[in-house]
């Protein structure tokens, strides 16, 4: 694909070196001349022969793309490039993991403390790690809102049974990817949602077989050194490979039978997305590029500034499997497997549910045998889907504390006000707004302090509340005690005391340390032009 | 090709230019605050080692110390001591060797295994889980940095508000030559011996006293009344007349007093927090206990005074 050369004459050197930058250019884009590259910037239609079409058959990375697509499926709203996305946060994980990867051993002894020294030591460290997290979890929302794209178009039905069975797998693949991931800081977060995630496998029928999955996935009966590093292999190693591969097995029959078209386009039972009218043709180089480009450098913005000014990636205390922290929780995107364990047993919601529902999951092209992918012939499919979805949004709702689990009255409310791990109310207002003094909640307040009133006016409610909830807890009152421990060490001592419905009076002590240089940053956030603010405040003011 | 869905090529160019500057801002503002993020985090995570540190002096650290450092005759030295943070080092022969909080890393972590220093009831043990201790490496580092942060106070004290209890291993500080404290004069410690020299199950009552640290928290001498109220725990002085100032033991002192011994839980006095131990039951047999408490309401009970290994030498 050399520039045509004349019969040979001598050439003026700068021409000379021209077409040599040419040559260099052709060759860096497999096939692309600088000319060409002007003239798609100018939007010009192809020459004949069409030499945008050499990359996608001689570059790796091009041949994998098709040279044109229907126009109709470049339409942002038919693929909302969901499954473009999905590939871009693998990639985007794997950069950011990398980098982590840098600065993380996988033992109990190190793992916590290396998180530490990421956010205390390393430029950009929390930055990296809260672009890795936020990666993590936009990336199993963004698979799962591309399943129901693909499940609304129909595009599952034939020939793409395959290419969804693949998907359902990248699914769970990501799933696990994600929830592996959650082990690594080594906090209490960690520990317990995995304690709690693998301990369902242990449902799995016969016993034996449950104990031998749980023992291979923890390494020994209880989570610790050796499950750490199981965990960490899975997620460097094992489970991205996995992906890898069955990525490729997916993308190739998506390129294969071509992305469906949005169903009005073809009629009922055809399946024409490989015949493009050339009228119709929209091509990789370089519309369909820079669409994706540009879409992926957005999205990639978003990311970037949501992390920076919104989101910080928490990390609670060191794990602690002598401590199951006051509510455990798992990840998210299993609230609702820990909201079917509220209702059924292990063995129907840990091990027969979840596989009836991913059988079924891949089972769906082989179930709707309705030939028709228009939404006005898919009633049922679209309402069983939806049906579905809620279902699922009220498991989750199910699966937080919110539902169902309750400690003690009293226990609740210290945990409302300075709970165990996470921030509260008392840590948010901080050291300098909570002043030395006993403080009972039976007298009125009287404090300087308007933050401080607010927390024991939050007190006085709270008791009051569950007064009124709790059978067994009247007549409460509470008292905070904080006196000064140490320098810049103030011990915050929380006293409830009640009758219970027996009539007797019982008692409940919680005691708290609050350090002036703690800064819990979750919940400030990283406020980014704030921070030299909270450096006077940690120092003297 | 118009006709088609194909956005013009200029308001592709804006977007993404309008996306790279919005990260480039992004990340040049990160940048910017880097070094301060970087200074407050530290702070941060010290801090909140210091406040882990807390939980776990006042549950493992705090019966024989203080919950303030101030530490307990007989029982444990002061830690919260300008003494201890300007002296100790010194007199131990470690000065420029290593550090005050690597000394007190390795007092923690490996306890203090030789029983040479007779001094205390019991022996320092190892608190890391690598010798055979309860808590966990990065525990002990917490806890270390807690004991550390008692440094500030501790400077501010003068020579006669140092709760300093003299180290027989050492020499008496100069500081402490003309005050309250003397390591020769009033200072009196308790002579004790490997608790083990003696078989459990044959040791007397006034052995075991001392034996077990009871001496440090329970004055034998005061009585405990409201203007005399024993600092650490209740003195011993009236124990005979209990019935009289104690409602609960009216009926029967001697259960009373046993059922305190075994499980101090059971009945807090007031005044007093959870400092006792909760485990001679285990490390006494019960007619020694028994005793114990006979020889607690003997209004004219003896203490011996014994050698090293527990044997009597006033007889
Ligand atoms: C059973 C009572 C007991 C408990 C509980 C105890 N210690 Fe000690 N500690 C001692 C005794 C006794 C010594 C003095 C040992 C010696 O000098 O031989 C000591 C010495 C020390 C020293 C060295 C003091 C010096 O000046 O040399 C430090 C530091 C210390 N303890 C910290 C702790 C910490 C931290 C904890 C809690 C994790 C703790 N101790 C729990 C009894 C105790
Ligand atoms: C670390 C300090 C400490 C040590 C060591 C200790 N005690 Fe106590 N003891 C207390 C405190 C504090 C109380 C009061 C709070 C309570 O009732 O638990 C108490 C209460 C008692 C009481 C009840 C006294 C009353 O007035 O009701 C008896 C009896 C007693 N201790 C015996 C002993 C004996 C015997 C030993 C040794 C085997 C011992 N204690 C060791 C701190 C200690
Ligand atoms: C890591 C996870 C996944 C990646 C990276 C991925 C990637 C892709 C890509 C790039 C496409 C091209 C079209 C588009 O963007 O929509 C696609 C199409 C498709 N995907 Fe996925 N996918 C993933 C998961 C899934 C899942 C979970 C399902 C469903 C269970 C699924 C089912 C499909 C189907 C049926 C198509 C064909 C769509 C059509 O032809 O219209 N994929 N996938």
């Amino acid at each position: 694909m050399s520039v045509q050369s004349p019969a040979p004459q001598k050439k003026p050197w700068f021409i000379a070196l021209l077409s040599a930058l040419d040559g260099i250019f052709i060759y860096l884009t497999a096939g692309i001349s600088t000319r060409e590259f002007r003239a798609m910037l100018r939007g010009d239609a192809p020459g004949r022969p069409n030499t945008r079409l050499t990359p996608h058959a001689d570059a790796f990375l091009l041949h994998i793309k098709p040279s044109y697509y229907h126009e109709s499926v470049t339409r942002f709203t038919h693929t909302y490039r969901l499954g473009l996305l999905s590939t871009y946060l693998f990639l985007f994980e794997t950069i950011t993991g990398i980098i982590l990867m840098i600065w993380y051993a996988p033992t109990p002894e190190r793992a916590y403390v290396d998180m530490i020294r990421l956010l205390n030591n390393v430029p950009f460290g929390q930055l990296m790690r809260d672009l890795h997290r936020i990666g993590a979890e936009l990336m199993v929302g963004i698979v799962t809102l591309h399943m129901v794209r693909t499940y609304l178009t129909g595009s599952y039905k034939p020939p793409r049974e395959f290419t969804w069975l693949t998907g359902v797998l990248l699914l769970v693949i990501t799933l696990f990817l994600s929830f592996s991931g959650y082990l690594l800081p080594w906090d209490q977060l960690a520990f317990w949602a995995v304690t709690i995630g693998t301990s369902m496998a242990e449902a799995v029928p016969p016993a034996f077989v449950g104990e031998i999955i749980n023992l291979l996935a923890r390494g020994a009966p209880d989570i610790a050194a050796n499950g750490l590093l199981r965990f960490y292999l899975l997620h460097v190693l094992f489970l991205p490979l996995l992906l890898i591969l069955f990525f490729f097995v997916h993308y190739y029959k998506v390129v294969l039978y071509g992305i469906s078209l949005p169903a009005q386009e073809e009629e009922v039972g055809e399946d024409t997305a490989n015949r493009v009218p050339a009228n119709r043709r929209v091509y990789y180089l370089p519309e369909v590029l820079l669409d994706e480009g540009t879409f992926l450098l957005a999205v990639t913005a978003i990311i970037t500034a949501v992390t920076v000014f919104l989101f910080q990636a928490p990390l609670e205390h060191i794990a602690n499997p002598q401590q199951t922290p006051f509510h455990t929780v798992a990840p998210w995107y299993f609230y609702w497997l820990q909201g079917l364990l509220k209702i059924a047993d292990k063995m129907w919601a840990g091990v027969i549910i979840p596989g009836v529902l991913l059988v079924m999951l891949m089972a769906i092209p082989y179930l709707d045998r309705n030939p028709s992918r228009r939404g006005a012939d898919r009633r049922v499919a679209t309402i069983s889907g939806i049906v579905a979805g809620v279902l699922m949004i009220i498991l989750s709702w199910m699966g937080t504390p919110a539902y169902a689990v309750q400690g003690a009255p009293a226990l609740e409310v210290v945990e409302k006000l300075m709970p165990e791990e996470k921030v509260g109310i008392s840590r948010k207002i901080g050291y300098k707004h909570i002043p030395l003094g006993t403080y009972d909640t039976r007298e009125p307040i009287t404090t300087d302090d308007a933050e401080f009133a607010k927390l024991l006016d939050k007190f006085v409610h709270l008791l009051e509340d569950w007064e009124e909830k709790a059978p067994d807890f009247n007549d409460p009152w509470g008292l905070l005690t904080v006196t000064q421990d140490q320098a810049n060490l103030k011990h915050l001592r929380w006293e409830i005391t009640w009758i219970s419905d027996a009539g007797t009076e019982e008692y409940f002590k919680q005691d708290y340390w609050l350090h002036k240089g703690s800064y819990y940053w979750e919940q400030y956030g990283r406020k980014k032009f704030g921070v030299p603010e909270f450096l006077e405040m940690q120092n003297g003011g | 090709m118009r006709s088609l869905y194909v956005r013009s090529f200029g308001s592709k160019l804006i977007w993404g230019l309008v996306s790279s500057f919005v990260i480039v801002v992004c990340v040049g503002l990160t940048a910017q605050t880097e070094d301060t993020r970087m200074e407050v985090q530290t702070k941060n995570w010290e801090g909140r080692g210091i406040e882990n540190g807390a939980v776990l002096f006042a549950n493992n650290c705090a019966t024989c110390h203080g919950q303030q450092g101030q530490g307990l005759q007989g029982v444990a030295p002061a830690l919260n001591s300008r003494y201890f943070f300007t002296r100790r080092l010194g007199d131990v022969g470690q000065d420029g060797v290593m550090t005050l909080s690597n000394y007190v890393y390795l007092t923690v972590a490996a306890g203090r295994p030789s029983k040479d220093n007779s001094q205390w009831a019991n022996r320092m043990v190892p608190w890391s889980s690598q010798f055979g201790g309860p808590l966990r490496g990065d525990q002990v580092v917490d806890v270390v940095a807690y004991v550390m942060n008692f440094e500030e106070t501790a400077l501010q004290q003068t020579a006669s508000e140092d709760p300093f209890q003299p180290f027989l291993d050492v020499s008496k500080p100069p500081e402490f030559q003309n005050i309250g404290i003397s390591a020769d004069a009033e200072w009196t410690p308790v002579q004790l011996a490997v608790t083990s020299v003696l078989p459990m199950g044959d040791r007397d009552p006034d052995y075991l006293f001392g034996a077990l640290a009871c001496s440090g928290c329970h004055d034998l001498n005061e009585p405990q009344a409201p203007s005399s109220m024993g600092e650490s725990g209740p003195n011993f002085g009236t124990i005979h007349e209990l019935g009289t100032y104690r409602p609960e033991a009216a009926a029967d002192p001697a259960a009373y007093l046993k059922e305190s011994i075994m499980s101090p839980d059971a009945f807090r006095v007031e005044g007093y927090d959870d400092a006792m131990p909760d485990d001679f039951a285990s490390r006494m047999t019960e007619e020694e206990i028994d005793r114990l408490v006979q020889w607690l309401l003997d209004p004219n009970r003896v203490t011996h005074t014994r050698d090293a290994g527990g044997n009597i030498i006033d007889e």
